[in-house]
Parts: C-alpha cells; sequence; structure tokens
C-alpha cells in the first residue's frame, strides 16, 4: 500500500475539517418522533427502531434459502431440511449470530433484555429442531496461544437450546475425526510444495500427532499470509463435515458486512476471485452426492446472515443487549498479512466514507466470474475453474503410508496441481519478497513436504479408485472431461512418470 | 481550584483487555485541559474538558498496553464505537463534546471480527 492512500481518515480531515457524519436532523429516519442514537451509514435510528431492523436484515438475508426447494411466488412456511449449525469464533459477529438465532428462530426467546419496546420482539419461533454451535479451537497452531474453549462454550451456554460442539484445528489432521464425522479413513497423504517438484524423492518427514502434522502444515506454507488463508480454509471444512454429520442443512457464519468486505478484497487479492460467489452464498455437496435434487441429500448451505449489517451495529447490539464477546486471540504476524492491512484499510475507510464500504460488499458480490468449472479442488472443496491448469510449477505426491488401502501406483508422484483451485495452489506455492532471500548458509531449510488434510486424502484415494474403473471409460473413448489430466498422469507407469518429472527438472 | 468530573468510563469489545481487564471504571477527570494540553497557551480563558481530552487522559493515566490499539491521530482508533450517555457521539459533536459530571462514556472496539 502506498502512503498516498494509506490513511483515509488524515486526508478526509484535511480536506474537510468538520465533517457531518449523519444526514438532516438528529431525530430517528425510520419512526421520525424519538431522538437517534446510532448512525448507520449516515442514517440516524432510535434504539427501538434499531433492535427491529438488525433482525429484519438478518432474516431477509437467509430465510429465502431456508426451505430445500425456493419458494414460488407465493412464501411458504419456513421448513429447512435439517438442523442447524452455527459456525462461532467467539468475536463480535458471532456473538450476535448466536443471540440473533436465538431470539428469533427458539421458541423459549422472550424480549426480557431491558431493551424498552417490546412490540417489536415477537417470541420466536421454532424453525430449526436442532441448533447447534461449533467453534475451532486454532489455539493448537500457535504455542502459547491461549484456549479459549472453555469460554466461547460458556458464552454459547448461555442460550438455552443451542448445543456447544467444540473442535481443534488439528482435526483436519486427525483419522480419528474424520471418523466421527462418519468418513472412512485413507492413508495419509503427503505433498512437497517445492514447485517444481525437484523434492521428488526426499522422505517425508514422520509426523506423529494431528498437531504436529498441522504445524507442519502450516510451519511450512510460505508467508504468514498463507498461514492465515490455510487457516480460514481449515476451519471451514471442518465446520462443512461437522454440519454434515449432524444432520445439518445451514451453516450459520457471523461474517459482518464489514468482515465481508475485508474478505472479499482480501480473497481477491490472492488469487481467490473465482470462487467470490461462494463467500456471498454456497452450498456444498458431501462426497458422493456432488449435484442438487430435489430432495435434499445431506448438502449444506453456508450464509452469511449479517452480511448487511457492519461491525458497529454488531457492536452497538453486543452492547445494548449485554451479549458476552469472548473476543479472539491475536494471532502472530496476522498484522503484516494481507488481511490484516486490508482490514485496517476498510476500517479506516468506512470511520469516514461508511457507505463505500457497503458498496464494495454489494459490487464484489455480484461478480459473476467467466467460465466452468471442472470438479471441486481437494483441499478447500471449492468449485475448480474450468482451465486453470496452466500453471507452470507442478506440486509432486507422494505417500508414505505403508497400508495397503491405497493402491501401489499412488505411491508414485502424480501432479497435484490440477486438483487444487488456484487460490490453494497460490496459498501452498506462494513466496513473499523475505522468504526467497538466502537464508544463512550450513543449513539448508528442510524440503517443504506436508501431509494434506484428511479430506484432501480421502479426495485423492476416492479419485484413484475411481480411476482404476474409468480408466477402461477413457480408453474406449468415454466421458472424460473431468479430471482428465489426473488420470491420465495416474495411467503412467513408473518410468514414464521419471520420465515427465524429468522435464520439470530440467525446467529448474 | 482543581475542578473535577465525576465520570464513568467503560469499555467493551475486548477493549477492556487493555485497560487491566477492567470494564467500569469511575474517574475524576480534570474540568478543564491544562494549559500545557493547548497549544495556543496564549489564550487565558482555560478550555472545558472535551471527549478528545478524555481520550488522552485515559491513554496517560489508565491504559496499561498496547496504545496503538486505543488511539490514533489525537482521536480513537477506527473501529471504535464511542457512546455519550448511550448515544452514538458521532450524534454528539465526536471529540468536540464537551463533559459535564455524571456522564457516561463506553468504548467498544468492533475489531474482533466475525
Ligand atoms: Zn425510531
Ligand atoms: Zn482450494
Amino acid at each position: 500500500m502506498s502512503e498516498s492512500c494509506g490513511n483515509p481518515t488524515v486526508e478526509s480531515e484535511a480536506l474537510m475539517p468538520k465533517k457531518i457524519r449523519f444526514d438532516r436532523s438528529t431525530t430517528c429516519v425510520k419512526c421520525k418522533e424519538q431522538r437517534g442514537c446510532l448512525v448507520i451509514r449516515h442514517a440516524v435510528y432510535c434504539k427501538d427502531c434499531f433492535s427491529a431492523l438488525l433482525p429484519t436484515r438478518f432474516r431477509k438475508a437467509l430465510e429465502p434459502h431456508i426451505n430445500h426447494a425456493p419458494d414460488g411466488p407465493r412464501r411458504r412456511a419456513l421448513r429447512p431440511a435439517g438442523n442447524l449449525l452455527l459456525g462461532v469464533s467467539g468475536g463480535l459477529g458471532s456473538a450476535v449470530l448466536l443471540d440473533v438465532v436465538h431470539r428469533t428462530y427458539t421458541t423459549r426467546a422472550v424480549a426480557c433484555d431491558g431493551v424498552k419496546g417490546g412490540r417489536e420482539h415477537p417470541r420466536g419461533q421454532k424453525v430449526w429442531s436442532t441448533i447447534r454451535a461449533a467453534y475451532v479451537e486454532v489455539a493448537g497452531a500457535f504455542p502459547g496461544m491461549k484456549d479459549r474453549t472453555e469460554e466461547v462454550g460458556e458464552a454459547v451456554k448461555r442460550y438455552e437450546g443451542i448445543e456447544f460442539v467444540p473442535l481443534r484445528l488439528e482435526a483436519a489432521f486427525d483419522p480419528a475425526w474424520w471418523a466421527r464425522v462418519g468418513q472412512t479413513s485413507t492413508a495419509d497423504v503427503s505433498v512437497d510444495l517445492n514447485a517444481e517438484g525437484t523434492s521428488l524423492l526426499a522422505d517425508s518427514p514422520s509426523a506423529s500427532t494431528p498437531l504436529d502434522s498441522l504445524r507442519n502444515y502450516l510451519g511450512r506454507l510460505p508467508t504468514p499470509t498463507a498461514v492465515q488463508v490455510a487457516i480460514a480454509k481449515l476451519i471451514r471444512v471442518l465446520l462443512l463435515y461437522t454440519a454434515h454429520a449432524t444432520s445439518s442443512s445451514h451453516v450459520l457464519l457471523g461474517t459482518s458486512l464489514t468482515s465481508l468486505s475485508i474478505s472479499l478484497i482480501s480473497s481477491i487479492s490472492q488469487g481467490g476471485g473465482f470462487n467470490v460467489p461462494q463467500t456471498m452464498y454456497e452450498e456444498w455437496f458431501p462426497p458422493g452426492a456432488e449435484r442438487a435434487t430435489e430432495s435434499w441429500r445431506g448438502e449444506v448451505r453456508v450464509i452469511r446472515p449479517l452480511r448487511d449489517v457492519g461491525t458497529k451495529e454488531c457492536a452497538a447490539w453486543a452492547w445494548w443487549h449485554a451479549l458476552v464477546v469472548v473476543g479472539k486471540e491475536r494471532r502472530p504476524a496476522a498484522a503484516q498479512t494481507i488481511d490484516g492491512l486490508t482490514r485496517d484499510f476498510i476500517v479506516g475507510l468506512e470511520k469516514d466514507f461508511p457507505s463505500t464500504v457497503s458498496a464494495i460488499s454489494k459490487t464484489v458480490g455480484k461478480l459473476a466470474p467467466k467460465g466452468g468449472t471442472c470438479g471441486r479442488c481437494i483441499l478447500c472443496e471449492l468449485p475448480v475453474q474450468t482451465d486453470a491448469h496452466e500453471w507452470r510449477a507442478r506440486i509432486s505426491i507422494r505417500t508414505r503410508s505403508t497400508q495397503s488401502d491405497v493402491p501401489a501406483t499412488l505411491a508414485s508422484s502424480v501432479a497435484l496441481a490440477p486438483l487444487f483451485c488456484y487460490a490453494c495452489h497460490t496459498t501452498l506455492t506462494s513466496r513473499s519478497s523475505r522468504s526467497v532471500a538466502p537464508t544463512k548458509a550450513s543449513a539448508p531449510p528442510p524440503p517443504p513436504i506436508v501431509q494434506l488434510p484428511v479430506w484432501a486424502a480421502a479426495a485423492l484415494s476416492r479419485l484413484y479408485s475411481d480411476t482404476a474403473t474409468e480408466a477402461e471409460e477413457i480408453r474406449t473413448g468415454g466421458d472424460r472431461n473431468v479430471g482428465e489430466e489426473v488420470w491420465k498422469t495416474r495411467k503412467l507407469g513408473e518410468d514414464e512418470m521419471r520420465a515427465a518429472v524429468g522435464e520439470f527438472l530440467f525446467d529448474t | 481550584m482543581a475542578a473535577t468530573l465525576n465520570l464513568k468510563v467503560e469499555f467493551g469489545g475486548g477493549l477492556e483487555l487493555l485497560f487491566d481487564n477492567v470494564r467500569s471504571h469511575r474517574i475524576a477527570l480534570p474540568a478543564h485541559v491544562p494549559s500545557s494540553r493547548v497549544p495556543d497557551s496564549g489564550s487565558r480563558t482555560p478550555r472545558p474538558a472535551n471527549i478528545t481530552f478524555l481520550i488522552h487522559w485515559l491513554k496517560d493515566n489508565l491504559l496499561k498496553e498496547r496504545a496503538e490499539l486505543f488511539v490514533e491521530n489525537e482521536t480513537v482508533r477506527p473501529g471504535i464505537l464511542v457512546l455519550v450517555n448511550d448515544t452514538d457521539w458521532e450524534l454528539e459533536g465526536e471529540g468536540d463534546y464537551e463533559l459535564k459530571s455524571g456522564d457516561e462514556i463506553v468504548f467498544i472496539s468492533t475489531l474482533h471480527g466475525g
């Protein structure tokens, strides 16, 4: 970021020494009677009208997606296909999410929180048979970081009728967790992050526990930004499989308008532009049920019902309803990541130009990336863009398992790049200017070999066993548009494979 | 005469962590900005304490760590919501609001995301 656009506050104040932050008068724009107490994007609201506004925006963003089949012209009763899972982080948005869901969708919710104007707070309507709130503790990734599971659990337990589901980030590498969410275990799969594939024959480090694997995975990522992005992706997929295992049809996240704008810009800047639509609304299919059908087959809709509510409104809501905001631990080096810098920029912008931040999310949200999709990324399980495989870099893959449930040929390397979306590939292999700087002589850094998360290993193994049956189809000219390159690669014998890899070795 | 204003100051949204993890404080703030704080000390009339002065006073007297998470460019850092007697300070003139005894000022961080 250059200095000239670094701080909108300073510049705008230089131009306009006295800024009017609200339109017309200090009277509420809604009831036009009471004196306002909150300015939301230049509009003034009284406490009563604000208390009605936020749940209305929340429901408007969520309710069109509750019924499995879209409503026709006439709205039908809300009957979700499955249960509800809230993804909570301990942050402000999560606190508001829990509170609004509780007061809107559980029958126990009564307006008894001291906010005046009970007429705007009808009793909740029971829509979901079971509501759970899952929290993924990331402390394991950062030695010395405080574990907040208990505090978040306490905050959730304040809401009768919402069940707490504690998770840990290292579950992503834990076959036991994978079995608990009803998936079949496979062998460990490691990848060599060296973009040129030169470390093909190096030995994998032996990672003994899921926590070791997690730390190794994060530790070998090229930049602090990549670490933050990777953690967010792991959390997302952990929530998806948890939702699936708890027969949940919907996952709600507490992403506010401000956070959404930050993550959209940050993600586009890191090559995630193709998956912008999924940031706004996503439908995830469990393995084996990969397309939409009329009846529900376990797919999970991911919705951010606070996407039109700024953090300022969240903060006011939390304060006026005396919500517990546990807070998030600061992650080491988070401030220097693309996400951290984007956050500073957006929050600064929002202070003086609050409508601009809303415009960012609305404009970006309308982006419709060109090009079709071909399958999904084995790492983040988001759609992969057709022809996004034209990458110069290749990643090689090896398994180091001696278990026999993986065909022996997978023990050779295959080109893994086509199985990752562009964003994940970037996360795994991009380098900051700092990380390519020559390290001190003598001890060369260990080869960047990491174990993949359990779902990626399972996806590979599935693809591989499909290949055995479908290889025949390919040979006989069957439909082979999906994963073609992978199948071809896998059909290579080991000698051919080495020859193919040799080409890349010459490139370096 | 060292007149003071009795104020209730509260912190929320994680901001209390910077203030010894205490959410609610009762403070006695000097009723006027000390002349050392006023750039053009030529004027004899003492300037009444406003929220901008309170922010500096909190930084100098109550803040325990990481001032940069509370103060930026002579005011609160972007992303901190300030309520004056339960009303958004943007409706009250922000830093220029002149404090009176009994006022309740709340600082809430919005930076803990989703
Ligand atoms: Zn009103
Ligand atoms: Zn991906």
